[in-house]
């Protein structure tokens, strides 16, 4: 931490005058703010919608939400489950169809996170 | 009004930062808008609408990297340093005309205004001729000279943290300030005998 400003020894011999023209030079009147405070802070960039450690705690609480519901209704989750196993079983599903699957997840996971990590 | 001058500058730092409180930043602009303005009009020579421009992306700047922020130096110092460091890119963008045309007309009107000061005997027109004198003065000299000099005379600070301000060794300070009053003594030797 740099202390409180000291007097500076610039002053040479013979330069007196400057010296004194500069100090008083200084004394200005304080400037009004007229409206300039009000002018940066209107200019400053928006507020993000939401600080970041709120975004994990809204995460975690719709992850329980989510995991209170399932354990409520356990009858409703299974057969939705099976339902959609049914369904995926129907269908005929070849390897590459999988892989591709799997790649498109991934590309639009790793997109998500890049897109939520640039707004921070 | 009373219990935000109580608030020091560090706990409106901190809420600034933390709380992302812009209440607290718009009373940190509020207590520094004056000298920043008035320093940013110094290193302008007196353009005030550019001084307020500058002034504006100073405090922005301020708020963007306030996390930056690490208290090693006064916050008004720190402002200075922003306020210093964009009016030197602005002047780098742009130049201003040539230093020999200013050298001449500065050296014409310092005689001028020394000469009308010492035939009116009046305290305040030679007063006002002296810092109009001055302020002309000020524009033959080199960016790095002027910042210098307005961050010891005007801004009052010491060598060390006009060097923090400028980013630049304590002896450049010392030499920019050595070298800038070498060329305002010349530019204003009209006023020289008439001061004493």
């Amino acid at each position: 931490m740099i202390d409180e400003p000291r007097p500076n020894s610039d002053a040479e011999p013979g330069d007196d005058w400057l010296d004194r023209a500069l100090r008083a030079n200084r004394a200005e009147d304080y400037i009004p703010d007229d409206g300039f405070s009000a002018r940066v802070m209107a200019a400053l960039p928006a507020p993000a919608a939401l600080p970041a450690w709120r975004k994990h705690v809204l995460a975690l609480l719709w992850a329980i939400a989510g995991i209170a519901i399932a354990f409520s209704l356990p009858g409703v989750v299974t057969e939705v489950a099976r339902g959609v196993f049914r369904l995926v079983s129907a269908s005929p599903v070849s390897l590459s169809g999988m892989v591709m699957a799997v790649v498109a997840m991934t590309i639009v996971t790793w997109t998500a996170t890049a897109v939520v990590l640039r707004r921070e | 009004m009373a219990d935000a001058s109580v608030v020091t500058d560090a706990e409106l730092i901190a809420r600034s930062v933390v709380g992302d409180d812009r209440h607290a930043f718009t009373e940190l602009v509020r207590r520094h808008q004056s000298s920043v303005r008035a320093c940013l009009r110094r290193l302008t020579t007196g353009n005030h609408a550019l001084a307020d421009d500058l002034a504006q992306e100073t405090f922005i700047l301020a708020w963007r990297n306030l996390k930056a922020f690490r208290q090693e130096a006064r916050f008004s110092t720190w402002l200075y340093r922003i306020a210093t460091n964009c009016w030197l890119a602005h002047s780098r963008k742009r130049k201003e005309e040539l230093l020999g045309d200013r050298e001449e007309s500065v050296a014409e009107n310092s005689d001028e205004a020394a000469d009308a000061a010492d035939a009116g005997n009046d305290e305040v027109s030679r007063a006002a001729a002296l810092k109009l004198d001055l302020t002309r003065a000020m524009r033959l000299l080199t960016d790095a000279e002027r910042a210098a000099i307005v961050q010891c005379y005007d801004n009052d600070l010491s060598h060390e943290e006009a060097a923090y301000v400028l980013g630049c060794p304590v002896g450049t300070v010392k030499t920019h300030i050595h070298r800038a009053k070498q060329k305002l003594k010349a530019a204003m030797s009209a006023w020289d005998g008439s001061t004493r």
